[in-house]
């Protein structure tokens, strides 16, 4: 649930990508560092093992603006991707307003994508969340491999329903880094609204 | 309704606001803060001479991260969590306390100050904000939107990625 300070007349979200290991979560949060202007963005705080693995988190504070009088912070987070950190990713979905799965499009990793999505439902379930309640969109990362697989194929695995916003993405090259937190930013924006 | 993470606004933040200002004076301290579990700044102080503080928002999500991992820890044990939670440098030191489950309060010292000082202080001021918020009977002040919501914010995020849209 997003965090309001009166005092500071401050509206404060979270929000978490989420997905199988080395599947571009912590490049998008490079990536908006990057493009992000100065003033608008925080420290980028990568917490990683000697080979650049992520092993904790990364983090990057986010100022958009005032609206109603009201300062709306987003702070960013990425968890580690690869399966042994799964006490890591529960910590780090404590309390999340919404989320980004950075899918990888390689074929070999269709499965550790619906593994990921499963391991993300569970983790939520252990912190009473369910995805269902939780503003949430699909990056497919990747789509310049060569062999990568087709957007469908992706989105038939993991959103079959067709419900969830997708957008696809070559994160590195800043291209579908934008798009899909604009939108998971405006599906927190609208909840807030809701619950008020 | 929308609820603050703490009941931090009006005569219960003024309190809590003086409060922090004695801590940093009576301990010598650098600075004092309040954070949320989910790692965000909800209030801070910081002594006349102590530098520039690094990033607050930073520092506050490391914390919360690290309160939460040590948890974890504790727990893989059969505790509930670990009692003492202070870190020491050459230099420059933290020590937390928890303000119920919603928040951590978290005071920054450096060599000028005496870690047992900064545990006596630290833990008496986390009693009295307790006190304070728990006595506190204002109703929560409320936020709301009106219908042209969704365009101010439509507008808010045109503002802040419309400066650079993907390649």
């Amino acid at each position: 649930m997003s965090t309001i300070n009166f005092a500071a007349r401050e509206i404060n979200f979270k929000l978490v990508y989420y997905g199988p290991g080395l599947s571009g979560k912590t490049t998008n949060l490079k990536q908006i560092y990057e493009k992000v202007p100065g003033e608008a963005k925080g420290e980028l705080v990568s917490l990683a093992t000697e080979d650049e693995r992520t092993l904790f988190f990364d983090f990057l504070p986010l100022d958009l603006g005032k609206v109603n009088g009201f300062t709306t912070r987003f702070h960013l987070y990425t968890v580690p991707g690869q399966v042994f950190y799964n006490t890591s990713r529960k910590i780090i979905l404590r309390g999340v307003d919404g989320i980004v799965f950075v899918a990888d499009s390689a074929p070999n990793r269709l499965r550790a994508n619906a593994e990921s999505l499963r391991n993300l439902r569970e983790n939520l379930a252990e912190n009473n969340l369910k995805l269902r309640d939780i503003p949430y969109v699909i990056q497919v990362n990747k789509r310049d491999l060569s062999d990568a697989v087709p957007v469908e194929m992706v989105q038939m695995v993991l959103d079959p329903d067709g419900t969830v916003p997708l957008y696809e993405a070559v994160a590195y090259r800043f291209e579908g880094v934008f798009e899909p937190l604009r939108a998971v930013s405006k599906l927190v924006l609208d909840k807030l609204a809701e619950r008020t | 309704m929308l609820e603050p993470s703490l009941d931090l606004y009006g005569q219960t933040f003024d309190q809590v606001d003086s409060l922090l200002k004695e801590l940093i004076s009576r301990s010598h301290a650098r600075y004092a803060m309040i954070v949320d579990m989910k790692g965000f700044v909800l209030m801070h102080a910081r002594a006349l001479w102590a530098p520039t503080p690094p990033s607050l928002d930073s520092l506050a999500t490391l914390v919360a991260s690290n309160y939460s991992a040590n948890t974890a820890i504790a727990q893989l044990f059969g505790e509930r969590g670990f009692k003492e939670m202070v870190q020491q440098g050459d230099q420059v030191g933290t020590y937390m306390e928890e303000l119920g489950d919603k928040a951590l309060l978290v005071t920054v010292f450096d060599r000028s100050a005496a870690l047992g000082r900064v545990k006596l202080i630290t833990k008496a001021t986390a009693d009295a904000i307790k006190v304070v918020i728990d006595s506190n009977s204002d109703d929560a002040p409320t936020l709301s939107f009106g219908d042209d919501w969704a365009s101010d914010t439509d507008e808010l995020l045109d503002g802040f990625f419309g400066e650079g849209k993907d390649s």
